[in-house]
Formats: C-alpha cells, sequence, structure tokens
C-alpha cells in the first residue's frame, strides 16, 4: 500500500515520463514537461557519512531518484525513514539499502513522583552536581575519556548523539551538563537542552569501569528534577534501540516510546 | 531552467499528529491539511512536535495535503 503522500490526487500518468538528471554533486532532480516533480539531495555529515533524501508526490519517481542516486554515489550511503512509514522504508530496500539500525524517541515526565527518582540513592563516592556547577578542565576530561571509549568500541555511527572533537581551549558549555564527580575525577555526565516548554536528554554516559552502579540513574534524578522545578513537564530522548541499558533505564521510569527513525544503508 | 511543479508554500502550526508519520496542520488562514515531514528535513533528525510552527508546501495535485519543509523556532 502506498503511504499517505503518494496518494495525494496526483494522475497515474503524471511522473512517468519524468527525465532523472544529477544537477551537481549532491542534488537529482526529477523533470517532466519542464517542471520539476522531484527532488533528491545527498549531505555530507561531518563524520564523514553521506546522507540521502527524496521530496517527491510520485511513488514512481520516488523509486527512479532512489536508482539514479544509488547508481551515481558509489560508497557508503545512508539515509533515515520515520518508523511509522512502512512503504518509505521499503521502497528504499528495494532501491538496494538495507535497514542498519532503529533508534526510538521516548518521552519522560520530569515530576520525581511519576518517575520513581524521587527515592532513586545517590551512588557511593560519587556527588551529583547540578547543570552549571562543573569545572570546565575535569568535564572535559571526562568528555575526552567519553568520545575514546566509544570511538574504541560501537562507534558513534551506532549512536543517535555524536560529540564532536572539541577544539583546545574551546569552551564545552558547562551550564548544560550535570555530572557524577568522584574522588579524583568525574565520573559521568547527562547533557540537557531546555527550552521554553520542552527539554531534550542529549546523552547521559557513564565511565566503562563505573556502570551497573546506578550513577545514570542518579543523574536522571538531578536533572529532571531540576527540570520540573523550573516548570518543565516533560523531556525526551533518543535511544538507539539495541542499547539495553539505556532502554531499561528509560523504561524503568516509566519514558512512553512516542515515535522513532529507521536508518537504512548500503557499504 | 526548470520550476518546482506549482509549489505553494504556506506557515502554519501542528494540530495533531497522526499514525503514519503525518502530521494535521493548520495554516495561517485556517483550512487544515494533511502533511508528512520532508526527507530533507527528517535526514537532519527534525522532530516535529504538537503546536510546532511550520512552513507546509501544498501539494499541487491536492490541496488538502502538504509537505512540511521547515519547523520553525520557538
Amino acid at each position: 500500500m502506498e503511504s499517505a503522500q503518494f496518494s495525494a490526487g496526483a494522475p497515474a500518468t503524471i511522473g512517468s515520463r519524468a527525465l532523472i538528471t544529477r544537477v551537481d554533486g549532491t542534488r537529482w532532480h526529477a523533470v517532466e514537461d519542464d517542471r520539476v516533480v522531484g527532488r533528491g539531495e545527498a549531505s555530507h555529515r561531518p563524520d564523514g557519512r553521506v546522507f540521502l533524501s527524496i521530496d517527491t508526490w510520485l511513488g514512481a519517481v520516488f523509486d527512479r531518484l532512489a536508482a539514479a542516486m544509488l547508481a551515481d554515489l558509489a560508497g557508503p550511503v545512508r539515509t533515515l525513514v520515520d518508523e511509522a512509514d512502512h512503504d518509505i522504508t521499503s521502497r528504499w530496500e528495494r532501491a538496494g539499502l538495507a535497514v542498519r539500525r532503529r533508534e526510538r524517541q521516548y518521552l519522560v515526565a520530569t515530576d520525581p513522583p511519576a518517575t520513581g527518582l524521587d527515592t532513586a540513592p545517590t551512588p557511593s563516592g560519587v556527588t551529583i552536581l547540578p547543570l552549571g556547577d562543573a569545572d570546565e578542565r575535569p568535564l572535559r576530561e571526562l568528555y575526552e575519556a567519553i568520545r575514546a571509549e566509544v570511538d574504541a568500541g560501537p562507534g558513534w555511527d551506532t549512536m543517535p548523539v555524536e560529540m564532536p572533537p572539541r577544539p583546545a581551549g574551546a569552551p564545552l558549555g558547562a551550564s548544560t551538563y550535570a555530572v557524577a564527580a568522584g574522588a579524583d575525577r568525574y565520573e559521568g555526565l547527562a547533557r540537557v537542552v531546555a527550552r521554553r516548554r520542552h527539554a531534550r536528554i542529549g546523552l547521559v554516559a557513564v565511565r566503562a569501569g563505573q556502570r551497573r552502579r546506578g550513577i545514570a540513574r542518579a543523574l536522571l534524578a538531578e536533572v529532571l528534577g531540576g527540570l520540573h522545578r523550573g516548570g518543565i513537564e516533560a523531556a525526551t530522548a533518543d535511544v538507539d534501540a539495541s542499547n539495553s541499558a539505556a532502554t531499561a533505564l528509560l523504561g524503568g521510569i516509566g519514558a512512553r516510546h512516542v515515535g522513532g527513525v529507521v536508518e537504512l544503508g548500503r557499504g | 531552467m526548470a520550476k518546482a511543479a506549482g509549489a505553494i508554500e504556506v506557515r502554519g502550526t501542528v494540530v495533531e499528529c497522526l499514525p503514519n508519520a503525518m502530521f494535521r496542520v493548520e495554516l495561517e488562514n485556517g483550512h487544515k491539511v494533511l502533511a508528512h515531514i520532508s526527507g530533507k528535513i527528517r535526514k537532519h533528525y527534525i522532530r516535529i512536535v504538537l503546536l510546532d510552527p511550520v512552513l507546509v508546501e501544498l501539494s499541487p495535485y491536492d490541496l488538502n495535503r502538504g509537505r512540511i519543509l521547515f519547523r520553525y523556532r520557538t
């Protein structure tokens, strides 16, 4: 069955004669009767990954643009599709891409009694510092250590977020980080971005040797409680579906799965 | 140079999040359309939530359908 975007009243004959042309290195057009009836684009992320997108009202044009783009681009490519859009997912699969990972979006209440975090104990040996209280130097040391752990392990391409390298001397922005401080270094961090009526938990990370002690839960208790006191009722978090520790952490505080994306790729 | 096929762009507000990655958007003139997220916006991990102000391109084939091109900052 075609998705709603391809059943928007277009006559079946439209798009059947569309000519696909590569406009430049990153853009493709489907043109019929001197009109653009579809567009494709390849975006290069700072880490080198190439993501494709197609916009058209016509399913047949989508398929032809996808085929042309994948033929023109030799290397690895990816695309993102809403997890509920099975039609577009199928079309990319027919074009030659395969599902690589799934990312879920969760919505979590900030009210401590609702999350059960009002009774979350702080693990022994650490102190949770609220947003803005972290010192820049040990925060940067933790940031770099976590970057190195992920680089050496699963890699950032398996994660919903990326922690880009920071130029020497550039501030991290301690106001968006809560940290778990140990005796002589920081052991974990949570990054939160709050807007007027909404907040996003961008990252929760704990050093490899300090996991399974409740540090991440204590960090969430701090940041969610702070948001609640600031009048923000809910926050979102994006999690790779295969990250069982993260999904268990969020599930344990009553977070609801509210959506997500599928990443498809080749190479 | 070929031009876009009847591209009509209108500002609106997301008033309902529907299944199958669709949204109900109320346009500035009060008209409501059924809209999906453009591939370009999805590629950049931009999330659309209730009450987001958005820019919608209406379908040249059905003015009750649209594509969300841009989410304005709130």
